[in-house]
């Protein structure tokens, strides 16, 4: 017997049935023979033994019981009556299981985010070793890490110590001739061990060795799969081939695997060829740096020895390296640093809103358990067991938990594509990852599951503890109403209401910081005019329009430009070489005559940018002081620069600096410039980042292959990209367009995750409300029918309607004020989490934090008026007599 | 008193009355711990058969459908091995509470 015969009894449920009915009609039949033979007649004898049976139905259950084995076969039973139950309360189950849907979809739908984005494991070889390593010159006012020197990069690989390998690499965009349309192809070039850090081999082909990656070198190329299937039509021969990259020939070595996408975008991979004498360039600072760490070495104890080794540098070549800072980046924050808080928070506001769910659900729930007294003292009259009603009301539970569940999964699944909305792909040197899809997959089903199972546990939590309470006061044959478990019931569905009162005002107020924040970066301003604006960068191949033919580059400039406004529909027309939100800028060094040269020999640093004199008028940027730059400012006049606002504040910031000249140069080759303006700030980085000192330059007297026309439309921007292109091409059909893009769009991503997060978060702080709402109304209205008599007889004795509706509003409100201060409390605790969120807003406003407690009192006073009105409404005849 | 003192002592009715009459169906245990009390002891039905049931599971006791003396089929009960061991145990168990509350009850 035992587990087997448990087992058995499974299979043959009805077998057994039948078999315990013979038996129990055994007895009586053995009883009946008895008493009749003692000289009772049957029929007399039947009904004795009868009543002295009891209930055979409750006794077949009761062995039945007996006999459940493993407890599946009751499980089942329990869930079709959790089932029945639920159907004669539909309200009641429909209320619950959407509010959970919500829920758990919200927390569902940031999961797989999350999941997709940071738990997503990398697929580098023991990637936790993986670093880049920056560099900064907070010295020279640049604070950003940025690329390295190759003279820094010699001495750190020979001196640090820390690192197990160690790899140069640099942007190296390239054109593609030959094969279809011209192509602009963003390249990386890498040196050999760069891939082999990352652990990563090609699909096809081979890596090039060390031997290989020389100045002089072969060339030879790594496609990308992505290039390699488009471009190529993924030719199974494609390795050995040779293509044409910027007029030379290429020999293609192999094809990087499909789901390679380090750094992302990078379309091939060209040997890095650092030539020996780079090793002792410590100005130009181009040099990507991916390292190893040595094993047991942490990325913070490689930043402070690297710092070390840099110090020393610093001492010996202060014009280069004085107050340079090394920041040493594992490798995921590289990928996802900026979006990594932004979606904790989020994840953190659907977990606040899960837990209001599952006290509201609980709080329904300790209601509808206090309904069912009748219920419990009947099913335990039955013979049910204290053990059986207890997993019966679990199962209750979870039979609504488990549709809430699928209902919530469904949610997150529709909801994911919106969460797209989060990674924009136009910003460059964003550190959010590119990401294509938020696949609703295994992992995240199994946080689902999770999330359904903590609900049924939290909100079957209190109403349980209730239905074992009454389940010992029936035993004990206490009566069931009004005794002690209902008033604890009463203050246990008020705690469930502050509780919810208190996660809602700390929902409230994150939402309220950080729409505010985005209210006030929308509204910071760029410092040009974004709409009907398009951008259109190229690069001009360096093959046919070399440094040396710096006419070339101007007359190509000219041209376009002029073909530009000559289409209908265009107002004006400037150019530039950096455009603004589009994450690429260069900076330069400068001096101003007349002053002191620094102890350093190198000046101080500013971004450089180029501009044609239709710029600033196109961009509706205003110039502030003297004049902008004009067509008479060419090659063979007097080179002029213009700087902005915050390069003047910041080193003119008492006198006049139109007049003044700007070396930059070097102390032994100076270069100098007169400046003749100064525009007003554009925010080149984002509305919510700080604008650097910037010189300007015109690209006549400047020419520089990188090139964004800016063209101000009377229409539609988006609606011009097609003539833009004619355009350019009617200059130069063999030239590849890198981005056209109209600016509204660009400066739209660049709040990407701003935007999004606060629709998230103030979606969430709103579904916190209404169920706070809910909450409210629920137990305000349970608490009045509870009531009913105690109010009779208050009115009866003399009090007026308006006490009864102040009485109720006032405990209404007496809930909202504890829950109001104890949410306080939470979120003064916890904003300063919301921190990469907030701009310009402290995370302790008064004002939002005074409003968001405002605003919930409200809501909290509406959801129990109606309540209120129905107490002041009662009848007092009725209500004593129903007593 | 707790449901599972009383659990117990049904247990150890049962389980004697098997060790002494051997092999019994539902009914005559009912009989013959009423008689074996001196008609102290009523065993509730209600409670018998869930209690046969359990102790069945257990592997205490096992069961056959036979027929009785006048020819009506019935479920008849025994003891197993199992079932002698336990009954030393709960018997053992029993005296002790016994002692116990009397003690308990003559103490001053």
């Amino acid at each position: 017997m035992g587990w087997l015969q448990r087992i058995r009894n499974l299979g043959r449920r009805d077998a057994v049935d039948a078999e315990i009915a013979a038996e129990l009609q055994s007895h009586i039949d053995l009883a009946v023979e008895e008493a009749v033979r003692a000289g009772m007649s049957e029929d007399e004898a039947r009904r004795a033994a009868r009543l002295r049976f009891g209930n055979p139905a409750a006794v077949k259950e009761t062995t039945m019981e007996a006999d459940a084995a493993l407890g599946i076969d009751g499980v089942w039973r329990d869930v079709r009556f959790a089932v029945r139950q639920l159907k004669r309360s539909p309200g009641f189950a429909v209320t619950v299981i959407a509010t959970l849907a919500l829920g758990i979809g919200a927390n569902t739908a940031i999961f797989s985010a999350v999941k997709a984005v940071l738990l997503a494991p990398l697929p580098y070889k023991d990637s936790g070793r993986i670093v880049a390593v920056w560099t900064s010159k907070p010295a020279r006012g640049e604070s950003e890490p940025s690329a390295s020197s190759p003279g820094d990069f010699a001495v750190w690989k020979q001196k640090a110590g820390v690192f197990e390998d160690m790899a140069p690499s640099y942007d190296d965009e390239m054109t593609l001739t030959g094969s279809g349309s011209p192509q602009f192809l963003i390249g990386y070039a890498v040196s050999a061990n760069y891939l082999s850090i990352l652990g990563v081999a090609p699909a096809m082909g081979r890596l090039y060795t060390d031997e290989e990656d020389r100045p002089g070198g072969p060339p030879v190329v790594l496609l990308s799969d992505h290039l390699w299937r488009t471009t190529f039509d993924g030719d199974p021969e494609i390795v050995g081939k040779a293509i044409t990259l910027d007029g030379k020939r290429y020999t293609v070595l192999g094809v990087m695997p499909r789901a390679f996408n380090y750094p992302t975008s990078v379309q091939i991979w060209t040997p890095s060829a650092l030539t020996p004498s780079a090793s002792s360039d410590f100005s130009h600072t181009f040099v990507r740096i991916l390292a190893r760490l040595k094993p047991g070495v942490s990325a913070a104890t490689a930043q402070a020895a690297l710092n070390r080794v840099e110090a020393q540098v610093a001492a010996a070549r202060p014009d280069t390296d004085h107050g340079n800072r090394v920041v040493v980046t594992p490798l995921r924050e590289q990928l996802d640093g900026d979006i990594r808080m932004p979606l904790l928070i989020l994840l953190g506001a659907a977990g606040l809103v899960l837990l209001i769910a599952c006290a509201n659900t609980a709080g329904l729930g300790l209601a509808r358990a206090a309904e069912r007294h009748a219920e419990v003292a009947v099913r335990l009259a039955l013979g049910a067991t204290r053990t059986h009603l207890v997993r019966q009301f679990m199962t209750e539970s979870l039979v609504l938990a488990i549709p809430g569940g699928m209902g919530g999964v469904l949610l997150a699944w529709a909801g994911t594509h919106s969460l797209l909305r989060l990674f924009p792909t136009d910003v460059a040197n964003l550190r959010i990852p590119v990401v294509q899809a938020i696949p609703v997959d295994r992992g995240v089903l199994l946080f689902a599951l999770g999330a359904t199972v903590l609900s049924a546990v939290l909100s079957g939590l209190a109403p349980l503890w209730r239905v074992a309470r009454a389940a010992d006061a029936a035993r004990m044959k206490e009566s069931a109403r009004g005794t002690t478990a209902g008033a604890a019931s009463n203050r246990m569905r008020s705690a469930m209401v502050i509780v919810e009162v208190a996660l809602s005002l700390m929902l409230l107020t994150a939402a309220g910081l950080i729409v505010a924040s985005f209210e006030k970066a929308m509204n910071a301003g760029l410092g040009f005019e974004p709409d009907h604006l398009l951008s259109i960068e190229v690069l001009l191949p360096l093959n046919r329009y070399p440094s040396s033919n710096p006419q070339k580059r101007q007359q190509f400039t000219e041209n376009v430009l002029l073909a530009m406004v000559a289409k209908p529909g265009v107002l004006m027309a400037g150019a530039t070489n950096y455009e603004p939100l589009s994450g690429f800028w260069g900076t330069t060094n400068f001096l101003v005559r007349g002053d002191a040269v620094p102890a350093l020999g190198v000046g101080p640093e500013a971004d450089d940018r180029l501009i044609t004199p239709g710029y600033f008028a196109t961009m509706h940027i205003p110039v502030l002081r003297g004049r902008g730059f004009t067509a008479a400012d060419r090659t063979g006049s007097e080179p002029v620069a213009m700087i902005n606002e915050t390069f003047a504040k910041e080193y003119f910031p008492s006198r006049d600096p139109v007049g003044l000249e700007l070396n930059l140069g070097s102390g032994q080759k100076p270069n100098w410039w007169r400046i003749v303006g100064v525009a007003a700030d554009v925010k080149s980085f984002g509305r919510d980042q700080p604008t650097h000192a910037e010189i300007f330059r015109t690209l006549e007297q400047v020419p520089f292959p990188l090139i964004a026309f800016n063209v101000r439309t009377r229409v539609d921007a988006a609606a011009f990209v097609k003539p833009a292109e004619e355009a350019l091409w009617s200059v130069d059909p063999d030239l590849p367009i890198f981005q056209a893009i109209p600016m509204e769009e660009l400066a739209s991503q660049t709040l990407a995750v701003r935007r999004a997060s606060s629709a998230l978060v103030a979606g969430f702080a709103g579904l916190a409300l209404v169920l706070a709402c809910i909450g409210i109304y629920g137990v305000m209205a349970y608490a009045v029918t509870q009531r009913r008599a105690e109010i009779g007889v208050r009115l009866a004795l003399g009090a007026q309607r308006g006490d009864v509706l102040r009485m109720v509003l006032g405990s209404g409100l007496r809930l909202a004020l504890i829950g109001v201060l104890i949410g306080l409390a939470g979120a003064l605790a916890s904003s300063r989490l919301l921190h990469s969120l907030l701009f310009q807003v402290s995370a302790i406003n008064p004002f939002i934090f005074a409003a968001a407690a405002a605003a919930l009192i409200g809501v909290c006073l509406a959801a129990a008026y109606l309540p209120a009105r129905r107490a002041a409404a009662i009848d007092p005849m009725r209500a004593l007599r129903a007593e | 008193m707790a449901k599972n003192d009383l659990q117990g002592t049904l247990d150890l009715l049962v389980l004697k009355t098997l060790a002494q009459m051997g092999r019994l169906h539902g009914y005559g245990i009912v009989q013959h711990i009423h008689r074996a009390s001196d008609d102290l002891l009523r065993v509730e039905e209600g409670s018998l058969y869930p209690a046969l049931h359990r102790m069945e599971q257990s592997g205490w006791i096992g069961s056959e459908w036979a027929l009785t003396e006048t020819g009506r089929k019935a479920k008849y009960y025994k003891l197993t091995v199992a079932g002698k061991k336990r009954l030393e145990a709960a018997e053992k168990d029993f005296e002790e509470l016994v002692r116990g509350v009397r003690a308990m009850l003559r103490y001053a």
